[in-house]
């Protein structure tokens, strides 16, 4: 009989080898290794940069105040607005809530359900991306929200910790560099038919602590690099064919009524923040290229943007309405260059301004 | 805190070293416990408070259940004390499936009900810990176990970090003895522990997150029919990785408790090179499957009663361990396929001599492969989000959709291939030996060499703290 008071019979076997040494030996070899592949990783132009997680998302959203200046969208509103070009022109620093990839209707939808929120929110509006009813660009903010909305102690420990050497370590690319990553690079071709989502493109950017995001200078300039992903863009905005078990017409009108819904969704938000003292100002980011020949022909001008701008009432700034504004290149269709981010949200801000009603 | 976090790094390195540094066992016991409520904590300090408030309730209890004199009021301790965790289980875990299955049958007598959501948040690891605080209650009644008077060794027994919020279910009588005197290290244990550390650490991030959950998750997201081979391999993929998210926790919980000198026992070993459900059982979730066989299977006669009431015990066990994975009807028809199956392989057993399918390797290897793949077919209903999901998936398993979806590419159905390979390999290769035995074979390099390879593997991951599957349990 076991008792509290009497000795415990159990012991697990340990397997008669030297472990001291056998510890010694790996974490060596393992140390050794490590500093191979950093050396590796900065030889192909790897740099130290913060990971675009969850964490650090949600590190930003609660730095919302009341009366924060917010943006929120995706990646174009990420990599264009440059921070500090905006607080020098309107007085106030953004919290940067854009996020690669997204659709940041779920995002505008959490700040305008925050009551006491009656700040100004910059909105970056790809249509397409705006408009999706489900799926990975959803997904993608509500993965942030749900971070911001249940974050541990230990999550936020961790996130400390792990910036401290992402800032220091180049290979901590959760982008390009983890095994998952290397794994999808193995040059195994596909099934025929098989339904496999298009990839990402690889990394280029570098991601500062409050989220200030730049394309690094390889994917700036013609290269491999930037071809790589200027061909990832087509395949991504490209809408996935219906579902094979719903029927076609069924599937449309249900995408169709989702649609609607968003457009509807969307002027609420909007009337709702406005109510209350907010304002909001919707933003369409340069795009160049195939890509941009590919979203005018999907979502032309006409239609969804002007109507989202005339449904909601809110001022909208199309950059090829302005001239000062289009002249703008898109080294790989999709994004400004880091230098021309920081020029382009310069000559955004006389527009921001105006939008939003601020006297100089 | 998760073991796959950086911080859980730092607070290991810290505790042990306190830990060892410390001369006093007293001091380092006090060490272990509030290292293990931070532990605890960082996840939602408030349900530290549940957390303590199930374990004072059950050293009270278990004092009472000793201090009673007549059988009726040990009973009645005993049973206080079950109604108390299981209540508390109850509301956190089972509330809302609770009022929905109430508001269903209501609906069917024709009456309107519509009850309140209950916006409860399920504290983590809730079904562990209070087994953990629970088996001391009961192993005190059924006299296995002296009550301690130390509440502060009881609290430290239910909140041992190691194997807190997802197991193995280590019992207080397993482990409050290791209370008594000073832990010491046995030649190579902290090294071995280490060594496990990695081991679990390389089943969860790499083969259970990396290799294996993206095409479990595909499979099971979809909502259309599927090929069979896409099914399958969707299936054999959360097949997998529930073994290494799960079995990769224990085994860092083990490896873990080592390095602080404490022995847990085996909560795994080799489940899939079972040959039969019984056998399988004796594998998979050990300290589960015996807390059960202990405290309600043998509590409700268990095969002492004739062939049809041993039935009907197997069958209400696995009806409940189904329903302790989650609230939800699908769990509980895994359990019920299980018990099931037990009950089959029991039956059959009056019919065909055990000792005839021991006799070759053939046969058992044939016995083996049936118990896998019925395996696989229920782990379906274990994923799946509902039955519609689930029988989608069983009809696209036996090749009902030739026309079906192909979702995963080829190099996700040679992640799947692989890493399954391996996985049945080497658990039909150490199925009677067991890892220590054959670490221990192994020349020197090779060890080292594969510690590495784990090692680097787990730093290329760059896991950022991906929750292990059964702290939703």
């Amino acid at each position: 009989m076991h008792s509290s008071t009497s000795n415990f019979d159990f012991q697990r076997v340990i397997p008669d080898l030297p472990w001291r040494q056998l510890v010694w030996t790996a974490a060596l070899i393992t140390a050794v290794a490590t500093v191979a592949w950093e050396i590796r990783a900065r030889s192909l132009g790897y740099a130290p940069t913060l990971n675009d997680t969850p964490d650090l998302w949600a590190q930003e959203r609660a730095k919302v105040k009341p009366d924060s200046l917010v943006i929120v969208g995706d990646s174009r509103a990420l990599f264009d607005s440059d921070l500090d070009a905006i607080e020098h022109g309107l007085g106030q620093r953004p919290v940067q809530l854009a996020l690669v990839g997204s659709c940041a209707y779920p995002i505008l939808a959490d700040l305008v359900a925050d009551e006491k929120f009656h700040g100004t929110v910059i909105v970056g509006l790809i249509p397409g991306l705006w408009l999706v009813p489900q799926g990975a660009p959803v997904n993608n903010s509500l993965t942030a929200l749900k971070r911001y909305r249940s974050q541990t102690l230990a999550q936020r420990a961790s996130h400390q910790l792990g910036m401290l050497l992402e800032d220091r370590i180049a290979f901590l690319q959760q982008e390009d560099l983890t095994l998952k990553q290397l794994l999808l690079r193995l040059p195994i071709a596909n099934r025929p038919n098989a339904l496999v989502p298009p990839r990402l493109p690889p990394y280029f950017y570098t991601l500062e602590h409050d989220r200030r995001a730049r394309m690094f200078e390889p994917a700036a300039h013609p290269g491999p690099l930037q071809e790589r992903i200027k061909s990832g863009w087509i395949p991504l905005f490209t809408p996935p064919p219906p579902p094979s078990f719903v029927p076609r017409d069924v599937f449309l009108k249900g995408v169709g009524a989702a649609i609607e819904q968003r457009f509807k969704d969307t002027a609420d938000a909007v009337h709702k923040l406005r109510a209350r003292g907010g304002k909001v100002v919707f933003v369409r980011f340069p795009n160049t290229g195939e890509l941009k020949k590919l979203e005018d022909m999907a979502t032309p001008r006409q239609g969804p943007w002007d109507r989202i701008i005339k449904e909601s009432g809110a001022p909208g700034i199309y950059y090829s309405d302005y001239p000062e504004l289009a002249g703008f290149d898109c080294p790989e269709w999709s994004h400004l260059s880091a230098a021309d981010s920081v020029e382009f949200t310069k000559r955004l801000v006389p527009h921001l301004k105006a939008a939003l009603g601020h006297k100089d | 805190m998760l073991f796959n976090s950086l911080t859980f790094v730092v607070f290991f390195v810290v505790v042990v070293g306190a830990y060892w540094l410390l001369q006093n066992w007293e001091a380092r016991k006090n060490l272990l416990l509030v290292a293990s409520y931070i532990f605890y904590g960082a996840w939602n300090p408030p349900f530290a408070l549940l957390l303590f408030a199930t374990t004072a309730a059950d050293f009270y209890l278990g004092s009472r259940i000793a201090g009673a004199t007549n059988p009726a009021a040990r009973k009645g301790w005993m049973i206080a004390s079950i109604t108390s965790n299981l209540s508390m289980l109850g509301f956190f875990k089972y509330g809302n499936f609770l009022l929905a299955n109430t508001q269903w049958l209501l609906a069917q007598a024709g009456i309107h009900y519509s009850p309140p959501h209950l916006d409860v948040f399920l504290p983590i690891g809730i079904s562990f810990y209070t087994f953990h605080s629970l088996s001391y209650t009961l192993d005190v009644y059924r006299g296995v176990c002296t009550p301690t008077k130390s509440l502060r060794d009881f609290t430290l027994a239910v909140s041992f970090f190691p194997q807190l919020v997802a197991g193995p279910i280590v019992r207080a009588a397993d482990f409050l003895p290791q209370l008594v005197s000073a832990r010491t290290l046995k030649p190579g244990q902290f090294g071995w522990g280490l060594m496990l550390m990695s081991l679990g650490l390389f089943q969860k991030t790499v083969l259970a997150d990396t290799m294996l959950a993206s095409s479990a998750d595909t499979i099971f997201g979809h909502g259309g029919p599927l090929q069979w081979l896409d099914a399958w391999a969707g299936v054999l993929a959360f097949a997998g990785q529930i073994f290494f998210d799960f079995a990769g926790y224990s085994t860092c919980a083990i490896g873990a408790a080592l390095c602080l000198g404490f022995h847990l026992k085996d909560n795994f070993r080799f489940p899939y090179a079972a040959i039969g459900f019984s056998d399988f059982w004796r594998r998979w979730h050990i300290s589960l499957s015996t807390f059960l066989r202990d405290f309600l299977y043998i509590p409700l006669g268990g095969n002492r009663l004739g062939t049809m009431r041993s039935a009907a015990n197997l069958m209400i066990v696995m009806f409940i361990g189904g329903l302790w994975h989650g609230a939800a009807w699908t769990f509980v028809v895994w359990g019920v396929i299980h018990g099931g199956f037990l009950v089959i392989e029991r039956l059959l057993e009056w019919f065909i001599n055990k000792a005839q399918i021991n006799r070759t390797r053939a046969v058992q290897f044939l016995v083996g492969v049936v118990t896998f793949v019925v395996v696989n077919f229920a782990w379906v209903f274990f994923r799946a989000a509902d039955f519609t999901t689930a029988a989608r998936l069983t009809r696209a398993m036996v090749g009902t959709f030739p026309a079906g979806d192909a979702l995963l590419s080829m190099r996700e159905l040679w992640q799947v291939g692989l890493v399954t390979a391996g996985l049945l390999f080497a658990h039909w290769r150490l199925r009677d030996t067991g890892l220590e035995a054959m670490v221990a074979r192994q020349p020197r390099w090779l060890v080292t060499a594969a510690w590495t390879v784990m090692l680097c593997a787990i730093l290329l991951t760059q896991d950022s703290g991906n929750a292990f599957i059964y702290f939703q349990f």
